[in-house]
């Protein structure tokens, strides 16, 4: 899950901290626009070997740090048990 | 095309405003190098800089009445003005000049501020009254003409372009984080921002007034979307934009010297020299902007209508070390922080037409605000209806959207509907056509330390138009883009501030009053918004191309921080150097330089638009802080050749002198 902190710190140009914690609204702090939806999205699509259905992708579940890491972790959980 | 200036100071005496409006004017010299004349009372000093398009001998400012009570400094073009001049002699008044000038003076006379409603134009100027010792300041419906100004107590300043401060003594700029924040916010200052604390802009369609003191403003054309024909047939829609264009294009054509046209290489530009051509006697001068770097580059499209026309055409090729040798020079004459690179190419387009002899161009500036030509408007449209469409429709109308970026494109297209569910809804009151636009510039905002809420002041200004709640969320989208990309950067940064660098003015056919009144009568009357500009396209199918004709939007754009980083001028160390970023305290200088450090070491592919937006404003802010601030790198100040001062405190008569003024001061 490191991997994905770093990615959107690069990406984004944040440093997750006590002022913005992982809990932060992407979207509503400037940080993500669609250009990088569709990068993060890629990204963890190719990382974790997971793909996102339309349902989680429109459902405003990846708005924050913590949100993205819990879903990828229930997708990569559900595909080790598959 | 001019550039005016003025200052109101009851403690100075006319000699001392008789320096000071000498400096101011020579600020502006390139926008008028023609000439320059200006007027002195005690206590206050105006004056223009020319370019003489009509009536070049006699219409040398500023202009009075015989009276010697009023006089007129003024910028820009009444088109209408043979008309008006032919219905203030029925009222009795003698013309002197077959110049405009003298027109627009008598109009204020007889009418008083209700003239402004009568001009089709591009105008700014302002009337002193030597009686009152009032002064009046007033802008076209459009903004197409800038007018700054800048009080403090008793003085009262202003000008075509703010520049012209920098010649008034114990004057300083000084960058207001407030205006930037809405600026970032939303990629153009509002209309009565500046970007510096203390000077406004006078907003498109009002006027000022300032006596003893006292200043105030007032509003004489809305942006009105109930004002145009009734429309009954698609087949009338397309007659009526045939008839009302083509009289626009012959108005504007008004001139005692040569007009070219600006083309883009879409069919906007092409329509406007299709008209001018129907006007010619000879072939019509084309301009254009070519690139060297493919993505931007529209020469082939360019050239096919340069040749279907049989235009005499000018094509200024733009490579990266173009764009970063001229950023400077093209910034410190915006003004205004800018967003894109897009400007910079203008720059030198402009000063091309010069060198090849043309003072006047035409341009398709304000079709794509007038007739939909923006993907904003569909996908207003698109967000507005989401919930009646089903997700297959979705995404078929998204696939649409935005060709030139390819996050939209085919492979992307769930993880872009599922972005697009989330702006589904109004999350901003008034403002919900633009809330993906602004979320980039939420980003933007990191710039500053304290950015606040960039969008208070957008907000409290929608919220205060009375009739803004009953538009349409289409009709909300063109209200936005006529206040603040088209004329806080298309018209301004883009148009009128780099074309007027070079002393060469533009008009714009899609701005007249008739036109616009006409697309708001049959815009989504006779289609669903989704093919952009249709009727049109269709209204002049058999005059172009088909190539041109069906032609998606390409935006004009050019090549952004990439420029930079494959050139790396010296100047960057304004946005790479700590030591340089602590002297704008504004900023955030952490973010700045780690943007400025990723885009200027990332491959292009890899850097977002938003990034690149952020990178131009960055660069540009500090830009301006280095020359309008710290007034270093300033270029310098040439007045143009004295024809005419007006001293008004010699005697009670005026003091009027002609000529070779070079001795006279």
């Amino acid at each position: 899950m490191q991997k994905i902190r770093d990615f959107i710190e690069e990406q984004f140009l944040i440093e997750f901290d006590e002022s913005f914690p992982e809990t932060s609204d992407l979207f509503k702090e400037g940080v993500m626009d669609s250009f990088g939806y569709i990068q993060l999205v890629r990204f963890l699509e190719q990382e974790f070997g997971i793909k996102f259905s339309e349902r989680e992708m429109t459902g405003g579940v990846m708005v924050s740090l913590t949100q993205i890491e819990q879903t990828v972790a229930q997708k990569v959980a559900e595909r080790v048990d598959s | 095309m001019c550039g005016i200036a003025g200052i109101l100071n009851p403690v100075l005496c006319a000699e001392t405003l008789g320096d000071d409006i000498q400096r101011m004017l020579s600020h502006i010299g390139h926008r008028g190098p023609d000439g320059a004349g200006y007027v002195v009372d005690n206590g206050f000093a105006m004056g223009t800089v020319r370019l003489a398009i009509l009536d070049p001998a006699s219409g040398v400012q500023p202009f009075g009445d015989p009276t010697g009570r009023y006089w007129l400094c003024y910028n820009g073009e009444i088109y209408n003005y043979r008309e008006l001049r032919t219905e203030l002699e029925a009222r009795g008044c003698r013309f002197r000049t077959e110049c405009d000038t003298e027109v627009v003076l008598n109009a204020w006379i007889t009418w008083g501020s209700d003239c402004l409603r009568r001009f089709n134009g591009g105008f700014a100027f302002a009337v002193y009254d030597a009686r009152n010792r009032e002064v009046f300041l007033a802008r076209d419906r459009f903004g197409k003409r800038p007018m700054f100004y800048a009080q403090r107590g008793e003085t009262l300043l202003f000008g075509s372009e703010m520049k012209a401060f920098l010649a008034v003594p114990g004057f300083s700029f000084e960058q207001d984080p407030a205006q930037i924040a809405a600026i970032l916010g939303q990629w153009t200052p509002l209309p009565d921002q500046s970007g510096f604390r203390d000077i406004k802009n006078l907003p498109m369609g009002q006027w000022l007034s300032f006596r003893n003191a006292e200043l105030t403003t007032h509003t004489y054309a809305d942006l009105r979307f109930d004002e145009g024909p009734d429309v009954r047939s698609e087949e009338e829609a397309l007659e009526l934009i045939r008839k009302r264009l083509t009289r626009s294009v012959e108005l504007r054509l008004r001139s005692d010297v040569e007009v070219g046209v600006y083309l883009s290489g879409g069919v906007d530009s092409a329509i406007v020299a299709t008209l001018a051509k129907d006007f010619a006697t000879r072939p019509v001068s084309t301009f254009s902007v070519e690139f060297e770097d493919a993505e931007f580059d529209e020469s082939e499209d360019q050239q096919l209508v340069s040749s279907h026309l049989g235009t005499h055409h000018h094509a200024q090729r733009i490579t990266y070390a173009d764009i970063a040798d001229n950023t400077p020079d093209a910034v410190f004459h915006a003004e205004i922080p800018a967003f894109r690179s897009a400007f910079v190419p203008m720059y030198i387009l402009s000063r091309r037409t010069q060198e090849e002899g043309i003072k006047v161009i035409l341009s398709g500036e304000g079709a794509d605000e007038a007739f939909l030509g923006y993907d904003l408007f569909k996908e207003t449209l698109l967000r507005g209806s989401w919930d009646d469409h089903t997700d297959d429709a979705r995404r078929e109308r998204l696939k649409l959207f935005y060709p030139h970026l390819t996050h939209y494109g085919p492979e992307h297209i769930a993880a872009m509907t599922g972005l697009y569910q989330q702006f589904s809804q109004e999350k901003m009151p008034g403002l919900f056509s633009h809330e993906l636009r602004f979320q980039n510039g939420l980003f933007s905002a990191r710039l500053l330390k304290d950015a606040g809420d960039p969008f208070a002041e957008i907000s409290a200004l929608v919220a205060a138009q009375a009739c803004y709640s009953d538009l349409s969320p289409v009709q909300k989208a063109q209200w936005l883009e006529y206040k603040t990309l088209l004329s806080g950067y298309l018209l301004s940064t883009q148009g009128e501030r780099m074309s007027l660098a070079h002393g060469v003015e533009n008009r714009c056919p899609f701005l007249d009053p008739d036109v616009f009144a006409l697309a708001t009568s049959i815009n989504l009357k006779f289609d669903d918004g989704f093919s952009e500009k249709r009727l049109l396209r269709e209204a002049f199918r058999d005059r172009l191309p088909d190539k041109i004709i069906d032609k998606r939007k390409f935006p004009y754009r050019a090549p952004d921080a990439a420029a930079f980083a494959a050139r790396r001028p010296d100047y960057l160390d304004l946005v790479l150097s700590e030591t340089e970023l602590s002297g704008l305290p504004f900023l955030n200088a952490k973010f700045a330089q780690r943007l400025a450090n990723k885009v200027l070491t990332k491959p292009a592919g890899e850097i977002s638009t938003k990034e690149n937006q952020t990178f131009l404003y960055l660069l540009s802010i500090c830009l301006l802080n280095r020359t309008f601030v710290r007034r270093e790198e300033l270029p310098s100040a040439n007045l143009p050749p004295l024809q005419k001062v007006v001293d008004l405190s010699q005697t009670s008569e005026a003091h009027v002198s002609h000529g070779n003024l070079s001795l006279v001061t």
